[in-house]
């Protein structure tokens, strides 16, 4: 009884029929595929092309700007080279002879450092012995004996 | 990837039984617009997606399904319950019969009351002639939950119709 109700409650419900779908919404949808199909999309640029798009979209608006100040920084790095000292000539100077006075000066020094060195050893062996008091113990005589 | 045919072909089959389950769960037609065409540009640009489906049908209704409640929970549970369920747009088709026509309408808020588990149950069951099955594999969910949801969701229509239901019967 309770069943046989609730099939007809069912089949009730099963009879209402349903909206349909606008008509229109098919070419729409479907155009709307065809647009966002992969084979239809253009290719990914590489980095390469990318790379220099922009760097032509920087430099394209004033073209004579940016020469210019390509020309100013040639000029600035050239400058640069032609005052600088080439590393030979510094190693030529280190390597030139010294003075006589100041071979001099480091003789005398070097003597006065050997004497302070053999002040300071004499000094070392001089110095007592420190006393330090033996074990008294019987271990002791055993050991003796 | 689909040819146009292909694209064609499934909309022609499939297309009205997708627009009436989107309708019922999300109850505004520029949604189920908007969600139909996501699910066919996914097929015109994936067109590995439904090799090795054996149930075609199934199978759309499960993206769907899905589609609609990612929508809803992006739509989050704040702006829902703001919307008055009288308002909504209902899954049926209008008709001159005025009693018919209450009737379409209380049975269209009594389905828009249901929790989203259990009317997408009662739709695919009434409406889109699946079985418990069919269901199950469409929803990912066990047959014997699609049956007690069903169950649920009948007894729960029932219970806000009787009143209404009662009388039409009386009349014929």
């Amino acid at each position: 009884m309770m069943n046989d109700e609730m099939e007809q409650f069912e089949r009730r419900l099963q009879n209402r029929p349903l909206k349909e779908i606008p008509g229109e919404w098919r070419a729409e949808i479907l155009a709307n595929c065809r647009g966002s199909r992969v084979e239809d999309r253009e290719p990914e640029a590489s980095w390469q092309s990318t790379f220099i798009a922009r760097l032509s979209a920087i430099f394209w608006p004033h073209p004579k700007a940016w020469a210019g100040l390509a020309v100013v920084w040639v000029c600035i790095v050239m400058l640069n080279f032609s005052t600088h000292e080439k590393p030979h000539r510094v190693a030529e100077k280190i390597a030139t002879a010294p003075q006589p006075e100041m071979v001099a000066e480091l003789k005398q020094q070097r003597l006065m450092f050997a004497e302070l060195l053999g002040a300071t050893e004499l000094r070392v062996a001089d110095r007592p012995k420190s006393y330090l008091p033996k074990p008294q113990g019987k271990r002791m005589e055993v050991f003796t004996v | 990837m689909p040819g146009k045919p292909e694209l064609e072909r499934l909309y022609d089959e499939h297309a009205q039984v997708l627009f009436a389950f989107l309708l019922n769960l999300t109850r505004n037609e520029a949604d189920t617009r908007d969600l139909l065409q996501e699910i066919f540009v996914k097929l015109a640009r994936d067109g590995q997606l439904l090799s090795g489906v054996r149930e075609e049908r199934a199978f759309l209704i499960r993206l769907a399904h899905n589609a609609a409640i990612d929508l809803m929970r992006r739509r989050g549970t704040r702006e829902r319950a703001k919307e008055n369920l009288a308002e909504l747009s209902s899954p049926f088709a209008a008709t001159t019969d005025p009693d018919e026509q209450i009737f379409r309408e209380e049975l269209s808020v009594a389905l828009a009351e249901l929790p989203e588990e259990q009317r997408a149950v009662a739709h695919l069951k009434l409406w889109g002639g699946l079985t418990f099955e069919e269901i199950a594999d469409a929803l990912e969910i066990p047959p014997n939950t699609a049956a007690s949801r069903y169950r649920y969701a009948l007894d729960k229509m029932r219970g806000r119709l009787r009143p209404l239901y009662e009388e039409m019967k009386k009349a014929e």
